[in-house]
């Protein structure tokens, strides 16, 4: 799978890009900042965008900018947003346009190769992945009102794991259910939240963007 | 001396007045028929009358050192003295000869100086020159100096006691001459006076034309006697001079009925501002004051503006300003011991009457002190929020530097090192189980430093309340902090300084309460208003949330169970 990593931090840029190396990744590009991250993924049309949200030159939400640019104008090219921050807007804001393949997690995972190779793979997949200890804030939320509240508690635990980019086999094993059961499930989500119409793909995806703007 | 001297001046004039008239009466008495205004008995009293009237204005506007009253007094005499011009006149004879045409250019010159004692200006001065000389100059002593009366065939004429030689044909020309410049002086008066009176301001016309305007008919109308007398030379009584004479009687009866008017309409000012001192005593609220000078001076619009001890002007609300005003008002400054003091901005030309401003200052000084302090007051006030305003800002913005600063710098940093661990982990030679231990921990406990300096860094300032506001921020406040239920949020942004005080009043009262804590928050009018089911609150809890709430000039009160913040916001 061929990678560009954008981080304006040079020792993580490097060492994010020799642990995937080592992982079997393929890293066709390194930059620093958002405006070179942008003319890269152009040159090099990579499956997955590796992305800093705050990078030169504004050292503002630059990263997500590019990101968002990325994902209108190269739709195939994934991206995987790496944030210091937990707040799920800037999730939602990534998948907004277009609900596929895209990814949100904290920055911390980075050492964790297993994760993020995982959510590597699964964005390519066209699937998106948000960050467990987002999601798990956002179930702890209380709301006074939702979208989210035609759903059982037992539904909200699903797309909670859909959210954080499992597999239906691998929220069954989570949840000690079948997988029969887990796609009854899912599927039940899909009819409640309105989203039957859209393709298979994007209807996890737009399922997870209602669950992130449950608020 | 001068007191006495000044006391009794008026009463120079009403002596003087008295034995002017009478003897008028006598000279008239003797040959009613030559008399200017006819042989009647009404018209004379007419004419005395006029002079009466002028003299009495001119007691009641009699003021040490003004020129006015007494030029005022000169012209009822001069008036009366006109009518000496006659064989009846015995002693007044001669002076009659002399003086017969000089009360209209003492009139002239009593209008152009006016009740405000103007000085004479260079068209005014020039025009009083040319009618003096011709009414006293030419018509008056040149002419006395040809004329005998003998000569002409009066034998009942008493003496003219200035004759100098006979000559009948220069008597003719002197008059006639006379009575052209008279003529053109008269009209170029009643132009220049209409002028004034067009040019000037709405309260100086209204103070000036009740005397200038009567006093340009009684000059005109005497200027059309000396065109109807060119022919012949001479002024004389036939039934056009005669009408033209009560005529001007009348004429000056106005100009004294137009000094009681002007005198009573300052008085009524003076009583107003009188008023305004009873009224609103030594302690007046603010703003009283402005109104009160409103309703007496007639302008809902005045503005009082204070000048501060260190020089600065500020308004009644205390909020800095300069003494300046728009273009369509004018400012006039008040100073007292040399100093400015305040400043009134007002409809232009309303306290042109120099008497009202000093009226205005010793009358109502106590109760404009007294604003001036109260809104000294306000102004320290205002700088005392601006730099609480200050002084919060700025800690916010350092919070959110030293925010930036924690993920851009200190987090970057763990991270990659924790990276760098992970790397380093690769390259152990297989067995070495106690390093690996070892290095697994080492990575683990930055891992976990860098979530600690995650939750610091949001502590200190949450990035989401600068990028997209309150409601963005209180929504990710709930994800942190599952008992804080937001609900209704405005969705537009505020002033920061709103916001952060909105956002640190929430977390602040979250924090403190054990249990649920719903907000709502509604913006309108000017106000955003939130309401926080804040629960029971600590004291110092309450204090560190209006000290925040109150550097942005809002209020926030515990009732109920219910934290109620107000924040004036601009949408």
């Amino acid at each position: 799978m061929r990678l560009v990593i954008a981080d304006d931090e040079a020792l993580l840029r490097e060492g994010l890009a020799r642990v995937l190396e080592d992982a079997g990744f393929d890293v066709v590009g390194r930059c620093g900042d958002a405006d070179a991250l942008v003319r890269m993924v152009d040159a090099h049309r990579p499956d997955v965008a590796i992305v800093d949200i705050r990078m030169p030159p504004g050292n503002e939400d630059d990263g997500l900018v590019a990101a968002q640019e990325i994902r209108r104008r190269y739709p195939d090219v994934g991206v995987l947003v790496l944030s210091h921050y937990l707040d799920s807007r800037y999730a939602a804001r990534l998948l907004e346009e277009v609900p596929a393949g895209a990814g949100y997690l904290l920055k911390d995972r980075v050492s964790e190769v297993a994760v993020v190779s995982d959510a590597l793979r699964r964005i390519a997949d066209g699937d998106c992945v948000i960050d467990p200890t987002i999601v798990s804030r956002l179930v702890a939320r209380k709301r006074a009102r939702g979208p989210l509240d035609v759903l059982t508690e037992r539904e909200r635990e699903v797309l909670a794991l859909v959210a954080e980019g499992r597999s239906n086999g691998a929220i069954g094993e989570q949840l000690f259910l079948s997988r029969k059961t887990v796609d009854a499930h899912v599927s039940q989500i899909f009819t409640k939240l309105g989203l039957i119409e859209s393709p298979e793909a994007n209807r996890r995806v737009l399922a997870v963007l209602t669950f992130l703007r449950s608020g | 001396m001068k007191p006495i001297h000044v006391r009794r001046s008026p009463w120079t004039a009403v002596t003087a007045l008295a034995v002017v008239g009478v003897a008028t009466v006598a000279i008239v008495g003797r040959e009613p028929g030559l008399s200017l205004a006819g042989p009647s008995r009404a018209v004379l009293a007419v004419e005395v009358l006029a002079a009466v009237l002028l003299t009495a204005a001119a007691v009641a506007t009699w003021r040490a050192g003004e020129a006015f009253p007494v030029l005022l007094a000169a012209t009822a005499l001069a008036w009366l003295v006109s009518e000496w011009n006659s064989p009846a006149a015995g002693a007044g004879f001669t002076p009659g000869l002399l003086l017969y045409a000089a009360w209209p250019a003492l009139l002239a010159a009593t209008a152009l100086r006016g009740l405000h004692e103007q000085r004479f200006d260079r068209p005014a001065s020039g025009l009083l020159a040319v009618a003096f000389l011709s009414s006293v100059g030419v018509l008056g002593v040149a002419s006395a100096l040809v004329f005998d009366p003998a000569g002409q065939g009066c034998a009942a004429c008493p003496a003219n006691l200035v004759l100098v030689a006979d000559a009948p044909d220069l008597w003719v020309s002197l008059g006639r001459a006379g009575l052209v410049l008279t003529a053109g002086w008269t009209v170029a008066f009643a132009l220049l006076a209409l002028a004034r009176t067009v040019l000037a301001s709405p309260a100086r016309r209204r103070w000036s034309a009740p005397v200038l305007l009567p006093a340009v008919a009684a000059v005109l109308l005497w200027g059309a006697g000396a065109v109807h007398g060119i022919r012949r030379g001479f002024v004389s009584n036939d039934p056009t001079d005669r009408d033209l004479r009560l005529a001007e009687a009348v004429a000056l009866a106005l100009v004294a009925v137009g000094v009681a008017l002007a005198r009573l309409r300052a008085r009524r000012t003076r009583a107003a501002l009188a008023q305004l001192v009873l009224d609103i005593g030594a302690a007046p609220a603010p703003g009283e004051v402005r109104a009160w000078l409103a309703t007496a001076l007639g302008d809902p619009t005045i503005a009082l503006l204070y000048r501060l001890e260190g020089g600065e002007w500020v308004d009644a609300d205390g909020r800095e300003t300069t003494p300046t005003a728009p273009p369509d008002r004018e400012a006039t400054r008040v100073r007292v011991a040399a100093q400015d003091v305040f400043a009134v901005v007002h409809r232009r030309g309303l306290l042109d009457d120099p008497t009202l401003l000093s009226e205005l200052v010793t009358t109502a000084s106590l109760a404009l002190e007294h604003d001036r302090l109260h809104a000294a007051c306000q102004a320290r006030l205002h700088q005392l929020r601006a730099s609480r305003a200050r002084i919060v800002a700025e800690a916010d913005s350092r919070r959110r530097e030293l925010e930036r600063d924690l993920h851009d710098g200190a987090q970057q940093r763990l991270v990659a090192v924790a990276l760098a661990i992970r790397l380093a982990r690769r390259t152990i030679a297989p067995g070495d189980a106690e390093l690996e231990a070892r290095l697994a921990d080492a990575e683990e406990g930055v891992r976990s430093a860098v979530v600690a300096l995650r939750d610091v860094a949001h502590g200190l300032f949450p990035a989401v309340l600068a990028e997209e506001g309150l409601a963005a921020a209180l929504e990710e406040l709930s994800e942190q902090e599952p008992r804080l239920v937001p609900r209704a949020l405005p969705a537009g942004r505020f002033p920061s300084e709103v916001e952060s005080a909105a956002y640190f009043a929430t977390l602040e009262s979250l924090l403190e309460a054990g249990h649920d804590v719903t907000v709502d928050a509604v913006a309108g009018q000017g106000l955003l208003t939130l309401t926080i089911g804040a629960g029971e609150q600590s004291a110092s809890t309450m204090v560190q949330i209006q000290d925040r709430v109150g550097a942005v000039g809002g209020t926030a009160t515990l009732c109920a169970g219910l934290l109620r913040v107000e924040m004036p916001c601009a949408s």
